[in-house]
């Protein structure tokens, strides 16, 4: 196979619940060989989507293509998918060699003692997990289990693999290394992974790919850039958390909002008129400063928040609207503001991004 | 200030709860002591002996008091108390397993099978009895029409208990297994029944004791041989002599021996219980 062949397609893939529709006419194609996240809000359907490929549920209308194969009605254990659980869902009655050995022992193919023994121990030393082969899963930590889990998942070899918010049960730290080891691990065997996430942090920072997904459907997919510089839809931008939005009316290529009306080069279509600017784009600037690069929005000055690397101003707006600024502090010192005073914000209108019921070109 | 008064008093208002509760039983235990073969079944005690054990096992030398017959009965009641509680278990766990899924019906099939307990028993006893002699015509044994009247009673009790524990059980190591490549029939050998096995012993424990002492279904379902509830109850109407309660406390130390059997699996399997609930806590 080649890096472009799809290693999965889904074909208009919808799940319903009762009256709730969780996944609605979902088409999706999978490159081979890559680190794809899927990114969504509780309650995207993003678990629902995973559960469907894995085959755990059936959608009520559409089909599942993997491997060039139709699985739509291939049931679980026959589909050559593995899982990663979020509670990671250790047998709690077998040691950490049995577990990672769990599926050679008892699946179809019958796996000769001298192998299983032989690829358990390569996976754990894979994973990192040697001296714990006999431990049970109550004597390990949270990211030991993780390894158990994943270790257990890649010692059948899978093509594809997929992960339901595999770090979302370990603290922030290990999040972090194991962020990074993923990465590693996928890229040493030729394997898919399908990270499903709800950290945007997480999304951009692992997938080589992301796909967004809000109320049932992929509103974007793409790298982690694309998605990032240009959302399609402003819920994908809010979801980012990195925009200020403003709400307005963008008419005749003028958009109103509470930082009066700026021409607008161009727009994407949207349901509602949104005007996007990113925290880090947006510069702070004195009442009565005589030169700002674009649109003048008056705030008043409520707090910082220090994280590292750069500082949050944090402004409210006359409706009481809360506006970011992300100042790098690589760009030089930030300047001091007074609690409580009035300021301006400004940015260059070329890099804010307009979402409008009407397209202007 | 308020437990000084109330704590004593609710102390000895537990002490004679018990004493109420096994009163009966102690009184039994004493008398069962009671001198041969002329001492019978009342106080004083003419003499402590061990007399009436050894008639109940024909260690003594003949009298006018005729041995227990109940050594057959005993028999047939282990073997049908064992016959019910493998099929009530494997119906309760094979039916709390569907119920797992909602399905068309649900309602309805579920208070059917609880309608087994409900009923009383010895309508279900009548009604088996009748069915078997005049509708269909077969013979009625402990073995066939009692056995299926244990089953109807004793299955909702295996049910029941089996719900609560799959209600209570995280389907995901199920899940873990399957895309692991493992058929879900194995993935119940190897995953589901571990994790369920002691529900599956409250189960067991509960079909057999209900089984082994039942009385109004069996008095009408199981034609001419007896079980030991009712060769017991046979021997009330002639004369009772104490070798009936040497007998029951001999049955009490078999049903402590039971459950001192339940407790020992159910606390090897607690552990493992404890640990799935651990790494439950963590998701």
């Amino acid at each position: 196979m080649t890096q472009s062949d799809p290693i999965f397609r889904l074909e208009g893939v919808t799940r319903r619940y009762g009256n709730l529709t969780a996944l609605e006419g979902i088409d999706f194609v999978a490159e081979d060989n890559s680190y794809i996240a899927l990114l969504g809000p509780s309650g995207s359907g993003k678990t629902s989507l995973l559960r469907v490929i894995a085959g755990f549920e059936t959608p009520d209308e559409g089909r599942i293509w993997f491997q060039g194969r139709d699985i739509t009605d291939v049931p679980a254990h026959e589909r050559g998918i593995g899982f990663v659980f979020q509670n990671f869902a250790l047998f709690p009655h077998l040691t950490v060699f049995e577990n990672i050995a769990f599926g050679l022992r008892n699946g179809a193919t019958k796996v000769s003692d001298a192998e299983i023994t032989d690829r358990v121990r390569e996976s754990i030393d894979m994973v990192g997990l040697s001296g714990l082969e006999d431990r049970n899963p109550d004597q390990i930590s949270g990211g030991q289990k993780q390894r158990v889990a994943l270790a257990r998942t890649l010692v059948m070899q899978p093509k594809l693999v997929l992960l339901d918010e595999p770090l979302g049960a370990l603290d922030a730290n290990l999040r972090e290394r194991m962020q990074m080891e993923l990465r590693a691990i996928r890229e040493r065997l030729d394997v898919t992974f399908l990270h499903v996430t709800g950290s945007e942090t997480e999304a951009l920072a692992m997938g080589d790919r992301v796909a967004v997904l809000d109320a049932g459907r992929i509103v974007q997919y793409g790298t982690p850039d694309a998605i990032y510089d240009s959302p399609s839809i402003s819920d994908v931008a809010l979801f980012l958390n990195r925009f200020n939005l403003f709400e307005g009316t963008l008419k005749n290529g003028i958009f109103e909002g509470a930082f009066g009306a700026v021409p607008v080069a161009s727009a994407r279509t949207n349901e509602t008129d949104v005007y996007a600017i990113r925290y880090d784009r947006t510069q702070i600037f004195d009442t009565d400063s005589s030169y700002l690069p674009g649109p003048a929005l008056p705030v008043r000055y409520l707090a910082s928040e220090y994280l590292g690397s750069s500082i949050i101003f944090l402004f409210e707006t006359a409706d009481h609207k809360t506006v970011e600024v992300d100042h790098h502090l690589s760009l030089g010192e930030p300047r001091d503001l007074i609690v409580g005073k009035n300021y301006i914000l400004s940015w260059d209108p070329a890099q804010a991004i307009v979402f409008g019921k009407e397209i202007t070109r | 200030m308020e437990s000084k008064v109330l704590k004593p008093i609710l102390a000895v208002y537990v002490g004679f709860f018990i004493l109420f509760l096994y009163g009966p039983f102690i009184v039994l235990g004493i008398l069962s002591f009671q001198q041969g073969p002329e001492g019978g079944p009342q106080f004083p005690i003419i003499e402590w002996s061990t007399y009436w054990y050894r008639h109940l096992f024909g260690l003594t030398p003949p009298s006018r008091i005729a041995p227990l017959p109940v050594g057959e009965a005993l028999v047939r009641s282990l073997t049908l108390a064992f016959m019910t509680m493998v099929t009530a278990t494997i119906l309760g766990v094979m039916a709390a397993q569907a119920f797992r899924k909602r399905f068309r019906g649900a309602g309805v099939v579920f208070y059917l099978i609880v309608l087994g307990m409900m009923v009383p028993g010895v309508l279900t006893g009548l009604g088996t009895s009748l069915l078997a002699n005049n509708v269909i015509g077969i013979e009625r044994h402990w073995w066939s029409t009692a056995f299926l009247a244990h089953v109807v009673y004793t299955f909702p009790f295996a049910f029941l208990v089996m719900l609560a524990i799959l209600n209570r059980f995280d389907g995901s190591v199920e899940e873990a297994s399957w895309s692991l490549g493992v058929s879900p029939i194995t993935t119940f050998r190897k995953v589901t029944f571990p994790l369920i096995f002691p529900g599956v012993l409250s189960a067991m424990l509960f079909a057999f004791t209900l089984s082994f002492d039942e009385f109004p279904r069996t008095l009408f379902a199981s034609g001419r041989d007896q079980t030991l509830p009712l060769a017991i109850y046979g021997t009330f109407s002639v004369e009772i002599h104490p070798n009936i309660f040497a007998f029951g406390v001999m049955t009490t130390l078999f049903s402590f021996a039971l459950l001192a059997v339940y407790g020992i699996l159910m606390g090897l399997s607690v552990r493992r219980a404890k640990k799935m609930a651990m790494q439950e806590d963590i998701a």
